[in-house]
């Protein structure tokens, strides 16, 4: 019991990052139509910043984190306005788009590489909330705790912002038409901009919190974030900010407990037997809606 | 002549690959053709080349019969994934089949009576390159008579309006699911080659990367035309060798950006029947 207990706390620890960034994978591929191969890198980006400045410039996590947060926002602005802006006019659709992200995925993962090294970093302790908390017997450390919270607060407030506010019905708007949303009076390229650095820094936190939490700062980082987060997309929706959240934590828990209880080299397949099976029986995630497409 | 010689065995190579990946790009075409974005060209792939080394190494099938094998196996698995796929809207689907990429290579790495599992498999069968051309040019013909028939007046017009391609008579479904068997055949078969010529296939041979690097070279070379895909191959293999010889440093940066500008400046691609309408139309 105790373990089993301690493996779900792991699970949602481990699902909270797939889950954090497949809310901004998601968003992109939502609001903007992008299948972006270039996200993963955002987050390895964003865990090199936080790596250096918390080892170079010394700063304390909270600051660190911010530093990666921004690092990943800046980053998904400019692929945004390089790969992508000149193709929106041009009507390319969905694989030009495609084709410049994987473009910026050969480029960002190499130049990552370069950042590091060519290895993985760790965090060095300290510079990170590193302790264990007790709830009765339960260890809790204290860097799943942060995952898992942050997971809960970006989630809620990005679903908050996309169902509620001005911004989130513009973007909403844009996602379905953008003509029609301009004539409604919004600036589709203000929207972009927003949406671009909200997948960007939701994506960042992902993958600081990842490289932390794994020890791993590197290129490998973000194409395994991408890969889980992808399934994470998939089962939960990608119109809906609480699919993803919640496919992602289901992830976590059904890799951690198949390693633990059935066999290790048996954990990705159950991952994406879960994703073959969603696609086939439930095809548009968890909360999706059936809605008619125009001809 | 002596140049000639050191040029030839340098690049021999890049040719075979070149050769290679214009079966796989054709293969990712043949669905572009009808406006499905699909990554599964891998999977069909990894159906034929596993099944025709599985032939030429244990079963000593000769060549000519492993590759039509090859290709069979990739049409079946074609048509078996088509019967899921179709059901999705296009977005869903593109995700799907880099999901059915993922779990290939599980399949692949769980299945080691079949595949050689982590280890990989030998292959003891080198292809010839007259082999690769001639197969090459014989699936062009194919691909060349195919746009002009009744089928590739079909699928041009079920790519640019599905709605107004069945309200002529057309059954978008019934066309698209065609395509995926042209595909799967194209690509069983590529995938057989690609063992060939590397002589060694191993989990990570039909994988993430090869996908989006066969629908770059498609894009690349232009996918409203079956010879954009040959080009696009062609293009993609050798620009990398080029990159190499020329900044080995950041090789791949360097590729990205070329991909990057070709991407921005010409979105129809390298060869663009459009564009050469619009000239003749100039004169």
């Amino acid at each position: 019991m105790q373990l089993l207990l301690e493996q779900v706390v792991n699970g949602c620890a481990i699902g909270s990052l797939y889950g954090l960034f497949a809310i901004g994978f998601g968003l992109v591929f939502a609001t903007l139509g992008i299948l972006n191969a270039a996200h993963g890198t955002y987050a390895s980006f964003a865990a090199i910043a936080g790596y250096y400045a918390a080892t170079s410039a010394g700063l304390p996590f909270i600051a660190s984190t911010s530093v990666g947060v921004a690092a990943g926002a800046a980053l998904a602005v400019m692929v945004d306005q390089v790969a992508f802006q000149p193709l929106r006019h041009r009507k390319a659709g969905m694989i030009g788009a495609l084709i410049t992200s994987i473009a910026f995925w050969m480029i960002l993962d190499r130049l990552a590489g370069l950042a590091t090294g060519e290895q993985s970093l760790s965090f060095p302790a300290g510079t990170y909330p590193g302790g264990t908390w007790m709830v009765g017997s339960l260890p809790l450390p204290q860097m799943q705790v942060v995952a898992i919270v942050s997971l809960i607060v970006v989630a809620a407030g990005v679903h908050w912002l996309i169902a509620h506010s001005r911004l989130g019905a513009a973007m909403r708007a844009v996602g379905w038409n953008e003509a029609a949303a301009q004539i409604a009076g919004v600036n589709p390229r203000l929207v972009i901009l927003a949406t671009a650095a909200l997948a960007g820094a939701t994506s960042a936190l992902a993958g600081v919190l990842a490289g932390i939490s794994t020890n791993n700062v590197s290129a490998s980082l973000g194409e395994g974030m991408l890969l889980k987060g992808f399934a994470a997309v998939v089962v939960g929706g990608y119109e809906d900010v609480r699919g993803a959240a919640i496919a992602g934590l289901g992830l976590g828990i059904a890799e951690v407990l198949s390693a633990q209880y059935i066999s290790t080299s048996m954990r990705d397949a159950i991952t994406y037997a879960l994703l073959l099976g969603f696609l086939v029986l439930r095809p548009r995630g968890l909360f999706g809606r059936v809605s008619f497409v125009r001809a | 002549m002596l140049w000639l010689s050191d040029w030839w065995a340098a690049y021999q190579s890049t040719l075979a690959f070149s050769m290679v990946n214009a079966f796989f790009a054709l293969s990712s075409y043949a669905v572009m053709a009808t406006g499905i974005l699909s990554f599964a060209t891998v999977a069909f792939a990894a159906a034929g080349g596993f099944l025709g080394v599985q032939l030429l190494a244990v079963f000593g099938v000769p060549v000519w019969l492993a590759l039509p094998a090859a290709a069979l196996a990739g049409c079946v698995a074609s048509v078996a994934v088509s019967l899921i796929f179709l059901r999705l809207e296009s977005h869903w689907l593109a995700l799907a089949s880099l999901a059915l990429i993922l779990i290939t290579r599980i399949l692949v790495l769980n299945s080691p009576a079949l595949t050689g599992g982590v280890n990989g498999l030998s292959v003891p069968v080198e292809a010839p390159l007259w082999l690769l051309a001639l197969l090459l040019a014989g699936t062009a013909l194919v691909f060349w008579r195919l746009s002009s028939s009744w089928y590739g007046i079909a699928a041009c017009a079920v790519r640019e309006d599905p709605a107004v391609a069945s309200s002529l008579g057309i059954a978008p479904k019934r066309v698209q699911l065609v395509a995926f068997a042209i595909s799967g055949g194209v690509g069983g078969l590529g995938g057989v080659l690609l063992a060939m010529v590397l002589q060694f296939i191993s989990p990570e041979t039909y994988y993430i990367n090869i996908a989006f690097t066969m629908i770059a070279a498609v894009v690349l070379g232009g996918s409203y035309h079956w010879a954009g895909a040959i080009v696009g191959a062609l293009v993609f293999t050798a620009l990398p060798v080029l990159m190499q010889a020329l900044v080995p440093a950041v090789q791949d940066v360097a590729n990205g950006l070329a991909l990057l500008v070709i991407m921005i400046v010409l979105p129809r691609g390298l060869v663009d029947p459009r564009a050469w309408r619009a000239r003749q139309a100039a004169k």
